[in-house]
């Protein structure tokens, strides 16, 4: 429980509070960023403490950050032996020399009256942190061997696992005292970052490696012109850069239809088998419905009569709708004698098809332009777009038996017996043009 | 031609009576702080005498200011770019508190609070860093007055090129000489302070040319301290950055002159502005030391020649600011009357301050206790003078003795014809023999009297408006403004929290 807490809890916690914490300060108290440094006030110990302090902590630090950060190359370097002793030796010759620096910067804090006016509580807190955990880590590298080598089989993937939010402490908690002291203060050391002098380790300049030599500022009239300049300059170049891309995007996509036609073309096109058969039966199937439709039509166009509906089934006021020889359709009404009208319903303006209902004057409408229709002559009314009449077309009334019973030609009266009874058995056809009726 | 508009200073030392009035206004208006007691961006220096922080024209052991080798490159003399990040951690040429001094206060509080005793209570000194008492030993005027003193005044770097005989004359106690030398921040053209800021802090204001520290970018590095040949940047001890005079800008922003100017007792201080063409300051130091003065004089431009005019216009520079450099006192003393020289130019910062070499100690020196005035050769105390021309050009011409010698002929003469003038115990054709040896005119000479012992204030401070309603944006509060222009102490930062 208490490592969960150590080992995961604190690392996050640590973690959030250094970033909100360093962020904050960064940003609201600026003025207290300082590294505060005292060699002003004595500067003879300091050359003994701050330099090999630094150079010491930092080269150990940078090894550290390595082993984290490249797990693989660090540990493939570390199986030459020679190289490893090297690392080792480097690493721990460095945290002595940290030590010794450290040890004689406590010194001075401790002795020196000047001192003592600038230091603070959390001063001395992060040296004597700082000084243990150097020891730590300098006692866990003589004590337990080769640290720089098994650190990246159990640390590392530890430390990664914290990064990757899927913490596994699996080695961490088996680890001796001496090193989870050292990881714990680890911990404590970025928990502490943004409330002590230690936040002058994120602002080291490096800017000043690639800065201008001198700086100015210009406060008034210049920096207003300077500023509007600089805007004009910036649309201009979003708008000029916008229209580029504009440009660019079509001229892209043109480029790449065109460019796909023409690699088609000249490759041929491609050799999917499954694809192509596929489109070839689905063309086939598309041929076959064709074939099927036009069988239908000759077998139409083959009969000398075309069923139109039932006599029962005609109505005087709304038409029945069929297909004639032309393939063009066509009305059937029940006229008021009981006689069939047949005609074309194909409005002889612009061939639209004609509505079935019959109006209150006994005419029909085309929706298209309104044109109304007169069904017993088939004139169109005054004024309509359409001029010409709807034609009428012959027709027979067949009974049962096959035996055309009565007929009509286009123009030409009614023949055969017109009994209502004998009606109310027949069908209507459509007579085939140009025959006359048997 | 990148015109530029800089507040230039003059300082007459002839008339410096080194009554230190300035450094005490500067003090009870900027560094009268924790941290900054031992500062004095304003401070009097004795000459002869070792100046404050002790011996600061060392620059073999401060290596301020910039070094040329005679090739295209100038480089500062304290650090590289890549081992400015060495220094970090340790500077080996930043001064420390006894090169300046402790500063200490007195147990004023034992004079009420001791108890009945035989004994007269004293006040004790204590240090105002540790609070524990302490034995003064310097002060930031220790020297001052101490002409001759073997401590103090022979250890002045000024000295090394004199003779052994100039050096046994000036130390024999009845001809013992010295001057003042007032010194704040030189507000140069050509800053170390700027090029040697890790953090990019330091900055030239583009308006006026005042150098500032942004105190919220400083990170206390220290390296501009180093950079500074002329130590004008402090450190505060306390709050961990570094401070410098900031030409009162609040004031000049008002149409004030600074604190230590408007307080100057003997009226030596004059201001104006001087229009310099930035791209030629690159270039302008990169000369042998003799010919510095005359390579800083031609980065000046004529601020009635129509074409700097235009073209100052054109970089944005005011019509106030354009009519200031017309009436500018510092372009009369600079580049009219060339009577003003620049303070070890040999650092090669281009400093902005110009100092009027002071003119007594060298007449003064006498033969059988007068003053000597010969007739038939009136330049000869030149060459017999006091103090030796020698340490004046040490001082403000890289060495350059004609340059040192022809500001004293043309200072003599104006003596002379004023003599003439007012006393009539001259012939009138030595008179003009006189002003033409010195290369100048009566109508030359008239003004130059005029400025120097008669300007009224306001031809003292020629001060263009600072359009103070620009410089702050109205959406900015100004206090909150400060720590960007070089100097606060945040009100919720306490380091001892």
């Amino acid at each position: 429980m208490i490592d969960a807490f150590l080992f995961i809890g604190l690392p996050y916690i640590a973690l959030i509070v250094a970033v909100i914490g360093c962020v904050r300060r960064a940003r609201l108290s600026k003025f207290s960023m300082s590294a505060r440094s005292s060699q002003f006030l004595e500067d003879r110990q300091l050359l003994w403490g701050s330099a090999p302090w630094h150079i010491g902590i930092i080269v150990v630090l940078l090894g550290h950050l390595l082993a984290f950060l490249l797990p693989n190359i660090w540990s493939s370097v570390l199986t030459v032996p020679v190289a490893m002793f090297c690392i080792e030796t480097l690493g721990i010759a460095c945290a002595l020399l940290a030590l010794a620096g450290l040890g004689t910067l406590i010194f001075r804090r401790l002795t020196s009256a000047r001192l003592q006016a600038v230091t603070t509580h959390s001063d001395l807190l992060v040296v004597a942190l700082l000084f243990m955990q150097v020891l730590l880590g300098l006692l866990s590298a003589i004590y337990f061997r080769y640290g720089s080598a098994w650190s990246t089989g159990t640390v590392v993937p530890y430390l990664w696992s914290l990064l990757l939010l899927q913490p596994d402490m699996a080695y961490v908690a088996g680890f001796p005292m001496l090193f989870k002291l050292h990881l714990i203060g680890a911990w404590l050391f970025i928990l502490l970052l943004p409330f002590t002098r230690l936040m002058h380790i994120l602002a080291v300049p490096f800017t000043y490696l690639w800065r201008a030599p001198q700086r100015v500022v210009w406060n008034t009239t210049r920096r207003r012109q300077h500023a509007v300049a600089a805007t004009i300059r910036a649309e201009s170049r979003r708008e000029f850069i916008k229209g580029a891309a504009g440009v660019t995007g079509a001229t892209g996509l043109l480029a790449l239809g065109v460019s796909s036609k023409a690699v088609n073309f000249f490759k041929g096109a491609s050799h999917d088998p499954e694809a192509e058969s596929a489109m070839l039966e689905k063309k086939l199937q598309r041929l076959q419905l064709t074939a099927e439709e036009r069988g239908y039509e000759l077998e139409r166009q083959r009969n000398s009569m075309i069923l139109v509906s039932p006599y029962a089934e005609l109505d005087p006021l709304k038409g029945k709708y069929f297909i004639d020889y032309a393939m063009a359709p066509g009305l059937a009404f029940k006229g008021k004698d009981g006689m069939p009208i047949v005609m074309s319903a194909k409005c002889t303006h612009l061939g639209c098809t004609v509505s079935s209902m019959v109006d209150d004057n006994g005419r029909v409408l085309c929706p298209c332009h309104i044109s109304y229709f007169d069904i017993l002559t088939g004139m169109p009314n005054e004024g309509a777009p359409a001029k010409a009449p709807l034609a009428q077309i012959a027709w027979a009334l067949v009974d049962a038996t096959g035996k055309v019973v009565a007929s009509r030609a286009p123009g030409q009266p009614v023949t055969g017996t017109l009994t209502p009874e004998a009606l109310a058995q027949c069908g209507l056809y459509i007579t085939k043009p140009g025959k006359a009726s048997a | 031609m990148d015109v530029r508009a800089h507040v230039s200073v003059i300082f007459h030392l002839d008339k410096c009576i080194g009554c230190h009035t300035c450094s005490v206004a500067c003090k009870n208006v900027w560094t009268d702080r924790p941290g900054a007691e031992y500062m004095w961006w304003n401070n009097v220096e004795t000459k002869p005498g070792t100046g404050y922080p002790t011996r600061w024209e060392n620059q073999k052991k401060f290596n301020g200011g910039w070094k040329w080798d005679g090739s295209d490159k100038i480089e500062m003399r304290c650090q590289s770019k890549a081992d400015a990040f060495l220094k970090l951690f340790y500077n080996p040429n930043q001064p420390n508190l006894d090169d300046y001094y402790e500063p200490f206060t007195y147990k004023y509080d034992d004079l009420f609070t001791a108890k009945l005793g035989d004994d007269q209570p004293t006040a004790i000194p204590i240090s105002l860093i540790t609070g524990e008492p302490i034995e003064i030993k310097s002060g930031p005027n220790w020297d001052d007055d101490l002409s001759g003193s073997t401590i103090y005044a022979e250890n002045d770097l000024n000295l090394d090129n004199l003779t052994e005989e100039e050096r046994n004359q000036l130390f024999e106690v009845e001809r013992l000489t010295m001057f003042y030398l007032p010194r704040i921040c030189n507000h140069c053209a050509n800053p170390t302070c700027v090029a040697g800021c890790p953090s990019g802090a330091i900055y030239k204001r583009g308006e006026d040319g005042i150098v500032l520290i942004n105190q919220e970018k400083c990170r206390g590095w220290r390296a501009c301290v180093a950079a500074c040949p002329y130590k004008k940047i402090y450190y505060n001890w306390k709050t961990g950055k570094s401070e410098k005079c900031v030409l009162c800008f609040p004031r000049l922003e008002t149409g004030q002159p600074p604190a230590c100017f408007h307080s100057c007792v003997g009226r030596i201080r004059y201001m104006g502005v001087m229009l310099y063409d930035a791209d030629r300051v690159p270039d302008a130091m990169k000369v042998p030391d003799r010919a510095l003065v005359e390579s800083q004089r031609m980065a000046f431009l004529d601020p009635n020649d129509p074409e700097v005019i235009a073209a100052a216009r054109a970089n944005g520079i005011s019509e106030e600011f354009l009519d200031s450099a017309k009436n500018s006192p510092a372009w009369k003393y600079i580049m009219e009357w060339k009577l003003a020289l620049p303070l070890h130019i040999e650092y090669r910062t281009m400093p902005m301050l110009f100092y009027v070499p002071p003119l007594l100690p060298v007449m003064g020196k006498s033969v059988h206790g007068t003053y000597n005035h010969e007739a038939r050769n009136f330049f000869t105390c030149l060459e017999e003078s006091r103090l030796p021309v020698k340490y004046l050009a040490s001082l403000f011409s890289a060495g350059n003795e004609q340059i040192v010698e022809a500001v004293m002929r043309k200072l003599m003469a104006v003596r002379y014809y004023k003599r003439w003038q007012s006393v009539g115990d001259m012939n009138e054709n030595d008179v003009d023999k006189i002003l033409r040896d010195a290369r100048t005119t009566r109508e030359e000479v008239e003004q130059i009297y005029a400025m120097t012992a008669i300007p009224t204030h306001f031809q003292r401070f020629v001060l263009p408006p600072l359009q103070r309603e620009e410089a702050i944006e109205s959406t900015c509060s100004p206090e909150a403004c400060k720590g960007c222009t070089g100097f606060s102490l945040d009100p919720t930062f306490n380091p001892r929290a």
